[in-house]
């Protein structure tokens, strides 16, 4: 049974090289497709290229999308990434 | 199946600039892959070292096979060769991938625990990914 789940948070910072690169090794670790929206722009979770190109910032809305057989526990974990992630920074 | 994380070998012609990428590529993807810099000649000078990948060959492989990434085309020839005399059944595969930015995706992809293939498609998409 596959499901869609979709979480927003703010940014308490930029999501620079680490954060991203956090973000995308986690990611990779879920079969869910999953997607990192921000400012219009749209990336695959799992490309850490992808999720630095959004270049998106400190106090910026950002939305975790999945979808597949582990997306409620995927987007959980990607929000808490970001949420610990950009507040430390690099 | 094979198991542990596919290591990378970053093969340039400076040693500072190996060095740098895999640094970088390190605290990006949270330093859990083997990342080995292979750049310069065996007296430090600009070149590349078939001593060099063939050691970072070795030094990277934990069982899941080996990802190469070479800075410049004329580093292909130097793993080439290396490659023709590894005769090991491990996967290495050569990357064709632009330098910073593929070690970078593939470090990830590997850290993510993804395997060989993987590892390389990831570094080569990094051609089409842009900055800006």
């Amino acid at each position: 049974m596959s499901a869609s789940y979709e979480q927003g948070i703010i940014l308490e910072g930029d999501l620079h090289a680490r954060p991203a690169g956090a973000l995308a090794v986690a990611a990779g670790r879920f079969a869910a497709l999953i997607n990192v929206s921000a400012g219009g722009h749209t990336a695959d979770a799992k490309s850490v290229l992808g999720v630095m190109g959004l270049g998106a910032t400190s106090g910026q809305h950002l939305t975790v999308s999945a979808a597949g057989p582990d997306a409620r526990e995927a987007v959980a974990a990607l929000i808490a990434i970001l949420s610990e992630a950009t507040r430390v920074g690099g | 199946m094979s198991t542990g994380t596919v290591g990378i070998v970053l093969v340039s012609h400076s040693a500072e600039l190996a060095a740098g990428a895999a640094h970088l590529a390190a605290q990006v993807s949270g330093g859990t892959v083997t990342i080995i810099a292979a750049g310069g000649t065996d007296d430090g000078g600009l070149g590349t070292s078939a001593a060099k990948v063939a050691d970072g060959l070795r030094d990277a492989n934990h069982g899941a096979g080996v990802v190469v990434l070479p800075d410049l085309g004329s580093a292909v020839l130097t793993v080439r060769a290396v490659l023709e005399d590894y005769g090991e059944d491990t996967a290495v595969l050569l990357a064709d991938a632009p330098f910073v930015e593929g070690a970078v995706a593939a470090t990830v992809t590997a850290a993510a625990g993804g395997d060989v293939k993987a590892v390389a498609a990831a570094a080569e998409e990094a051609r089409h990914v842009r900055k800006l």
